[in-house]
């Protein structure tokens, strides 16, 4: 459910769920943090990497069906949580660009993504948010890529607020890069701009990205993910959580 | 006498309001001090999961009291040389306490959030406001320094706008506000504020209470919001820029 091509320098990773709004499984994660990695060939051949999703969206977040028959324990949210933080932290060490192209929607789990993305296109129109404290999830997983893309305000702001935003929105605090009028313009203006990254001299793309984080302070990314990720994981098999997520079984 | 800071709680949504309305609900020591009474309670409260800060009657808070941050007696200060880095160091504190409130918190700015009103404003996790509001940090016009406020300031908007904000001085609309990121919902006028401010609070209220404070802890820690030291320093700095002639001089000049 995870495909990725590498061609002419240009590494197109796909969500290949499209009957499921491309809900992301533990073995998505797993083959998703994989397609981050550059092995052999690859490692010179690539040069850019394009997310996109296969279908009306490109992410509507974790399969929360599969949380159904948790232990109590919750061990499979456990798993989405500590596996999302992973993945994230594999994109934003991709030695090469990362575009994403969040059409439609990027929802929870699936807006999560975007904080390992170097470059964020979207429609106007695209759903975003992190709706999780509903379901008694607290996205803090999420807190430290979020403020570094949009700074403290707009990141308390969001993950507080289980309210869906706009990709405008999202383009208004610095979330999305691209904003394109329509959704069919999503994925085509993303292949052009990951095509131009690749395009460009690789030593150079490397050295600045690298840079840049570095001078935002990555160095510390690793002890802040950990610290956020615990205070989404100890939430998990708590009485808020477990009572909230059987209510989602009951309205479904 | 009237309670200067009036504290409601109903169910898991608390409202806190300045209560000085004649004065615009200008913080003096004694509003300062009802904060600093009614916050500390807030923070024990079972059960609150939101609090929405307010003013009573048409300004949110127009920022310090001016009579309190004269010195001079004569020129109808207060006479007492130690109030106004009292007044400001109260402040600084009280910000760091409503943002380590486990209670999500709203600021809904009803009316003129000026100076350490509208810093009073950005410590909230979210602000409703309505275009013909006025916020503003108008200190350097007075020959002030904002530096009591400016954490909660760079932290809402960025250290970029922060400093032209900050050094352009001024007040601006409810609607510029929203477009730098002062302001997160702005309603078209002051009647739509109630309605606008309860679909936030409904927002919170349906969500998970231990969700919503674990992610605010989190932000809190990442963002250095339990760093009072910050804030105390800035409220020194403000307190010795005020204390200039140039400054004394300045809000005397206001005050007539």
């Amino acid at each position: 459910m995870i495909r990725f091509e590498d061609q002419a320098g240009l590494r197109v990773v796909t969500l290949d769920r499209p009957d499921k709004r491309n809900a992301l499984t533990p073995d998505m994660l797993c083959d998703l943090y994989g397609a981050f990695m550059f092995r052999g060939d690859a490692q010179s051949a690539v040069r850019a990497v394009l997310l996109r999703g296969e279908g009306p969206v490109f992410c509507s977040g974790f399969d929360l069906d599969l949380c159904q028959d948790d232990g109590p324990e919750q061990q499979m949210m456990r798993t989405f949580l500590i596996s999302l933080s992973e993945v994230v932290k594999q994109m934003r060490r991709s030695p090469v660009p990362v575009v994403l192209a969040a059409h439609g929607a990027a929802i929870a789990g699936g807006c999560a993504l975007l904080g390992g993305a170097d470059v964020v296109v979207a429609e106007r129109g695209a759903k975003l948010g992190y709706p999780v404290v509903r379901l008694g999830i607290s996205p803090a997983v999420s807190a430290p890529f979020l403020l570094d893309a949009v700074g403290p305000g707009p990141a308390r702001r969001r993950l507080l607020d289980p309210t869906l935003f706009d990709g405008a929105e999202g383009a208004r605090i610095g979330l999305v890069h691209e904003l394109v009028e329509e959704r069919g313009e999503v994925a085509p203006r993303a292949h052009e701009i990951a095509r131009d990254l690749a395009s460009k001299p690789p030593l150079a793309m490397k050295a600045t990205k690298k840079w840049v984080l570095e001078v935002a302070g990555e160095a510390k990314m690793e002890g802040r993910a950990a610290r956020a990720l615990d205070a989404s994981v100890s939430l998990v098999a708590g009485d808020e959580a477990i009572e909230r997520l059987q209510g989602l079984w009951k309205t479904r | 006498m009237t309670d200067l800071a009036k504290l409601n709680i109903d169910g898991p949504v608390a409202t806190l309001a300045f209560n000085r309305a004649e004065q615009r609900n200008a913080l003096s020591i004694e509003l300062l001090d009802a904060l600093h009474v009614k916050v500390d309670q807030l923070a024990e409260a079972d059960g609150v999961v939101v609090t929405v800060i307010t003013g009573a009657g048409r300004a949110f808070c127009a920022g310090m009291d001016l009579k309190q941050v004269i010195i001079d007696a004569d020129k109808g200060g207060s006479g007492k040389p130690d109030l106004p880095r009292r007044l400001l160091a109260s402040l600084g504190r009280l910000t760091v306490k409503i943002r380590t409130l486990p209670s999500v918190v709203v600021a809904k700015v009803n009316g003129a959030a000026i100076g350490g009103g509208c810093g009073l404003a950005c410590v909230c996790d979210a602000v409703v406001t309505h275009e013909d509001a006025k916020l503003g940090f108008p200190e350097v016009d007075l020959g002030l320094c904002p530096a009591v406020v400016a954490p909660w300031l760079v932290r809402k908007i960025g250290a970029g706008p922060a400093r032209a904000v900050l050094l352009r001085g001024g007040v601006m609309s409810g609607g510029r506000a929203g477009e730098i990121g002062i302001a997160d919902v702005v309603c078209p006028d002051r009647d739509s504020l109630d309605a606008a401010t309860d679909e936030v609070v409904r927002r919170y209220t349906e969500s998970g209470a231990l969700a919503l404070t674990a992610t605010k802890n989190l932000l809190n820690d990442l963002d250095r919001s339990r760093d009072e030291t910050i804030v105390l320093r800035g409220a020194e700095l403000s307190a010795g820029v005020l204390a200039t002639e140039q400054a004394q001089a300045s809000l005397v000049s206001r005050l007539r």
